[in-house]
């Protein structure tokens, strides 16, 4: 919250100076979660301008994960949204505590290994699941700063490095979201775009923005 | 050609395998058990278990069952006296009956996984079976029922 | 039709015997057998005339057939249950077979208006008294002992004195060439030993294994399946189609132009259609047209104003539909608009304007709901094979008796060249009384020359038409400075139709009273939706009750009961439809069933409504609380005042529906258009009730008296909806005067905490 407050202050005269808080902030994170020794990508030395542009282009990215092709997957609660308006799913399935529905309500009771054609059908995909119940991943609700850290976080993004997430991109879970079938509004990015900023995001330093 | 296990029993199919499930088996197969209510896995009539899971037939091509093990209403219990039917019957849950072999095929997969379903565990398992008649509430006292002598051994 | 049979273990002895029997073993039918028999010509009189319900084989199976067909409200079981009472039959041994449509022998046939038992109550009776009396009969003269002396029990025939018994059975060919008895003396209602008792369904096997019973399963040597594609939008009609790339897709037959009805084709009351130019795609399979379907390539235009010739009891009219492309918020201006307008009068007692002006407080509330759609579980279909000198038709049908002249005038067949066979319904609730689906199947037969099965797909079915109207009504009261009711004013309008009930409640209870109607023709197409106009009605009316009795302080059962007292010692005008002692009777019952006033009942935001259709009484308590943040009726005490109540635990599961229904319909239930098009065109779109949505209990309770039947399929449903009004206010603090009350799309519930609103 001061952070914020204090870039809305001084405005993008003293934005340098909160990026570089906002590292250490990251960087202090990055001490206490899991990703020693392994890839190290925030470092706290990365360029000013690296970082200017990773929070650029995480903003971009952030269109994307809020998008409800992707959040509707993400939601804060147990049950998935569903639509172009995120409006709860309809017979409301719950996650489980795989993320693939419980009982006579598992996802790929309705949601098939590919998409079946006509308006209202359930759009398709092998891995069609919500995030497991100890790592929900949430994405409803979250500001652009808090979903940032968020995803990564080690201990909240489903444990993945940076090849694991520069890899996330190329989920074929995550790429389905560009082929959800008739009637339903892709994503604001193309999915190649999408890849782009998402690596360029993270090669940058992965920089939560304000 | 296709071929499934249903109900114990091998069918080859020469079928478009882009066909649902749900069609192959009243138009193809001739088992009307299964019913069409919506074609968009909304409403539930159509549940068929898929190697044990609950699929809505509706919207599941009949390529995804090849080789698999396929169970209709029709096929659930030998001389059709699986706890559920005999509950269903038991509390006359039905009114006009259309959605009910939907309703015990979902509720059949939850008492597999479930043995002592409670009411909360009962609605997120069968949320997605409309019955416009609205017997929801037999249904969950059958299910309960049949739990009860599934548990006790009745037979 | 199949036969049917309670005894489970009877199965397989039920099969053989059907095989073996070939005609069904018939040898005594009565009284129509009867009649052929002595050359007796069929009498035009439909009561005394109603015959053939019961056929007994030598070897004692006795089969009953249930006249009317069955959508869920069990008529299967209870009609058969009254023949079997007066007939003296063992139940549990009863088989019980649906009756094809014949109007001559067995009457209207029409499920609908919760009528089946009331309409069906005496006759059925007395042909079972009539059967019985015929079998003791020819028992009395094969022993040669007086008829006094023989009794019946369970299916036998007993002369206690000499120690004889014999099955029905044993006399039955006798007992068929006996003279059917007159006024055969009906048992009192003390002595029933069926009616009154609790039977489970009669199909309920078939049910939960999945045997072919609805229209859907039905199936035909060479059959074909048709569906149609009709317009998108009400105000639209085909104009020209490619079919190429359909007619290439496997299994494709034909694909054509259609017309339903010629120009000048006079119409009945339940001819009612959307579409008359019908585009129709045939094929081998359901999944086939389906499929095909999406390949057709065809251009709608506009249908601009048409007409249709409508008969009537002094001849045919012609009335004009409009053109426009009908969207909801233009609608609701439309009514706003017209509201505002002088309206036609429908009742008036008393100088209502005079009081009015003279009031210390008027209250004026507008309550307004939208279209409905039946969304039967099992889409519209139905099979037929109609040819040049014969029509055959098999499929869910409410009213066989309204179709068939139609049918007849269209193919130019008589009457007994067409057999309609009704099976049982995935639901009805009015929508299945209009047969437009029977004449677009027997013309799709006749055009491709094959037996054909007409399938709608749950768009098709949904998008079709024939709903429950968009309805508005303001409602007004009077109150003097004592706070004393002085004045009542309804004024109702609808699209197309207004809902108001002129001589219902409060009518009869307000010395100054004023009722009016208005209605704005549409292209949008309704029809009856269990208990039409009164499912408005309650719903309105039954909160603005609510709002007079909080404004005058009272409680708002013994307001209600104040003015149903009223009416009852002074009543004001003539034509008062309802009896208010039975009114104040359920009124009465709900508080004491429901612990009205109990403090361990205070944790619940309650609401009451009560309401009168059908010739029966209905109120319900409805307890909401706050789950998951959200309004949920957890709890329902409802009390229904319907007469001799047949099968009581069917009743009660008939109830049960109700109130789920209601809750459904007044919380989620709602069909817009926008420029014509229905906004909902599947389950996705359109919210139904689901399992968590529904109450944890429903406690029915039935006055007890001895009444002949009333109906009941339909009178719990309508105050459901006020109740839950009322209910709702409670909890929220604020009325909700539109229908659908919370939001009709994509409201979860359970034990989410998603943050989002809705």
């Amino acid at each position: 919250m001061q952070l914020t407050r204090a870039s809305s202050v001084f405005k993008i005269r003293n934005t340098r100076v909160f990026v570089v808080m906002t590292i250490i902030v990251s960087a202090v994170g990055l001490l206490t979660t899991a990703f020693e020794g392994k890839d190290n990508f925030n470092h706290p030395d990365i360029s000013s301008a690296d970082s200017a542009a990773s929070a650029a282009a995480f903003m971009k990215v952030y269109d994307v994960l809020m998008s409800p092709r992707c959040m509707n997957c993400h939601p804060a609660g147990d049950i998935p949204l569903q639509g172009d308006d995120s409006h709860l799913h309809t017979m409301s399935p719950k996650r489980g505590k795989d993320g693939k529905g419980i009982y006579s309500m598992k996802c790929s009771n309705c949601h098939q290994p590919t998409n079946v054609p006509g308006i209202g059908t359930p759009p398709g995909n092998p891995k069609w699941a919500l995030p497991p119940a100890d790592m929900k991943m949430v994405f409803e609700g979250r500001t652009a700063r808090q979903l940032a850290l968020q995803i990564m976080d080690y201990k909240r993004n489903g444990h993945k490095d940076k090849a694991k997430l520069i890899e996330h991109a190329r989920d074929t879970l995550v790429k389905a979201g560009w082929n959800m079938g008739e009637g339903r509004k892709p994503p604001p990015l193309s999915y190649d775009e999408f890849v782009a900023v998402w690596d360029e995001w993270i090669n940058k330093g992965g920089v939560a923005p304000k | 050609m296709i071929t499934i296990n249903i109900n114990s029993k091998n069918y080859d199919l020469d079928i478009d395998p882009e066909t649902p499930l749900l069609w192959a088996l009243r138009d193809t197969i001739g088992l009307v058990g299964t019913k069409y209510g919506c074609g968009v896995a909304q409403c539930g009539a159509c549940v068929v278990h898929l190697n044990g899971e609950a699929v809505r037939s509706c919207v599941t091509k009949i390529s995804r069952a090849a080789g698999q093990k396929v169970v209709t209403i029709e096929g659930l219990a030998v001389n059709d006296n699986h706890p559920l039917q005999k509950a269903w019957m038991e509390l006359d849950v039905a009114q006009c009956g259309y959605c009910q072999s939907g309703q015990i095929m979902a509720a059949a997969v939850l008492l597999k996984e479930n043995k002592n379903p409670t009411d909360q565990d009962i609605d997120d398992a069968m949320e997605g079976n409309i019955c416009r008649c609205g017997t929801y509430l037999r249904i969950k006292d059958a299910i309960h029922l049949a739990a009860r002598m599934q548990r006790d051994g009745v037979k | 039709m199949e036969k049917i049979n309670q005894d489970n273990s009877r199965r397989t002895f039920l099969k053989s015997s059907f095989l073996a029997g070939g005609g069904l073993l018939i040898s005594f039918a009565l009284p129509e057998m009867l009649s052929a028999g002595t050359g007796i010509p069929d009498q035009p009189e439909p009561w005394n005339e109603l015959t053939g319900y019961i056929k007994i084989t030598p070897d004692n199976l006795i089969k009953i057939l249930n006249p009317n067909p069955e959508f869920g409200q069990n008529v299967m079981t209870s009609l058969p249950m009254m023949v079997a009472e007066e007939l003296d039959a063992d139940w549990k041994k009863v088989i019980v077979e649906m009756a094809p449509h014949d109007s001559v022998k067995l009457g209207a046939q029409f499920t609908g208006g919760s009528n089946s038992v009331r309409m069906y109550w005496k006759p059925l009776r007395e042909a079972g008294a009539a059967a019985r009396t015929m079998l003791i009969q020819a028992a009395a003269e094969n022993w040669g002992v007086p008829v006094e002396e023989v009794t019946t029990k369970s299916g036998m025939l007993i002369h206690q004195k000499s120690g004889r018994s014999t099955t029905y059975g044993s006399v039955a060919t006798k007992a068929a060439a006996l003279p059917v008895p007159k006024g055969a003396k009906l048992k009192a209602v003390k002595d029933f030993s069926v009616v009154g008792t609790s039977q489970k369904n009669v199909e309920r096997f078939k049910i939960i294994s999945g045997k072919a019973l609805f229209g859907l399963d039905y199936k035909h040597e060479g059959m074909l399946i048709a569906m149609i594609e009709h317009p998108p939008a009400f105000g639209m009609k085909l104009k020209s189609f490619d079919a190429t790339e359909t007619l290439k897709m496997p299994g494709i037959k034909d694909v054509f132009r259609q017309t339903l009805f010629e120009e000048g084709f006079e119409q009945a009351g339940f001819d009612t259609r959307s579409f008359n130019e019908l585009l129709v795609v045939v094929g081998n399979t359901t999944w086939e047209v389906i499929n095909a379907r999406r390949k057709l390539k065809v251009t709608w235009e506009a249908a601009g104003e048409t007409k249709n010739t409508v008969g009537g009891r002094n001849g045919a009219s012609t009335v004009s539909i409009p053109g426009a492309l009908e969207s909801t918020t233009t609608q609701l201006e439309q009514m706003k608009q017209m509201a505002a307008k002088p309206a036609q009068q429908l009742r008036k007692d008393g100088d209502p304007e005079t009081a009015f002006k003279n009031a210390a407080q008027i209250i004026e509330r507008t309550y307004n709901a939208p279209f409905l759609a039946h969304n039967c579980m099992e889409p519209m279909n139905f099979f037929a094979h109609v040819t040049d000198d014969k029509a055959l038709f098999v499929g869910p049908l409410q009213a066989p008796g309204w179709t068939e002249p139609t049918l007849a005038k269209l193919f130019n067949l008589k009457s007994d060249q067409i057999e309609i066979q009704m099976t049982r319904m995935g639901g009805g609730f009015g929508r299945r009384a209009y047969g437009h689906y029977l004449a677009e199947a027997g013309l799709i037969s006749k055009k491709v020359q094959a037996p054909v099965k007409l399938v709608y797909t749950r768009e098709d079915d949904m998008t079709y038409g024939i709903y429950r109207p968009m309805y508005t009504a303001t409602y007004r009261a009077a109150l003097d400075k004592d706070k004393k009711l002085i004045a009542f004013h309804v004024k109702g309008g609808g699209i197309p139709e207004h809902a108001i009930h002129a001589n219902r409640f409060p009518a009869g209870a307000v010395d100054n009273y004023l009722a009016e109607g208005w209605q704005i023709a549409s292209n949008i197409t309704i029809g009856a939706f269990r208990a039409p106009r009164s499912n408005f009605n309650a719903a309105a009316e039954q909160s603005f009750l609510d709002e007079l009795a909080e404004a005058m302080g009272k409680d708002p059962i013994d307001f209600r009961i104040e003015l149903l007292k009223r009416a009852k010692e002074n009543p004001v005008g003539k034509n008062n439809e309802y009896n208010a002692d039975r009114y104040i009777g359920v009124l009465e019952l709900a508080r004491e069933k429901s612990g009205w006033n109990k403090p361990e009942n205070k944790k619940y935001s309650r609401g009451i409504a009560a309401y009168f259709c059908h010739n029966s009484y209905a109120a319900h308590v409805v307890d909401i609380v706050m789950r998951d943040g959200k309004p949920y009726v957890e709890r329902v005490t409802s009390t229904i005042d319907c007469g001799v109540v047949v099968n009581p635990d069917a009743a009660r599961n008939m109830v049960e529906g109700a109130v789920v229904d209601g809750i459904g319909n007044a919380f989620y239930g709602k069909l817009s258009h926008k420029d014509g098009a229905g906004e909902q065109k599947n389950f996705n779109q359109y919210r139904i009730i689901r399992h968590s949505e529904a109450p944890k209990k429903i406690d029915v309770h039935f006055v007890k008296n001895e009444l002949d039947p009333t109906g009941l399929g339909e009178p719990p449903f309508p105050p459901v909806f006020g109740a839950v009004a009322n209910a709702l206010y409670r909890f929220t603090g604020n009325r909700h005067y539109d229908q659908p009350f919370l939001n009709p799309i994509g409201q979860g519930q359970g034990s989410s905490d998603n943050k989002k609103a809705f």
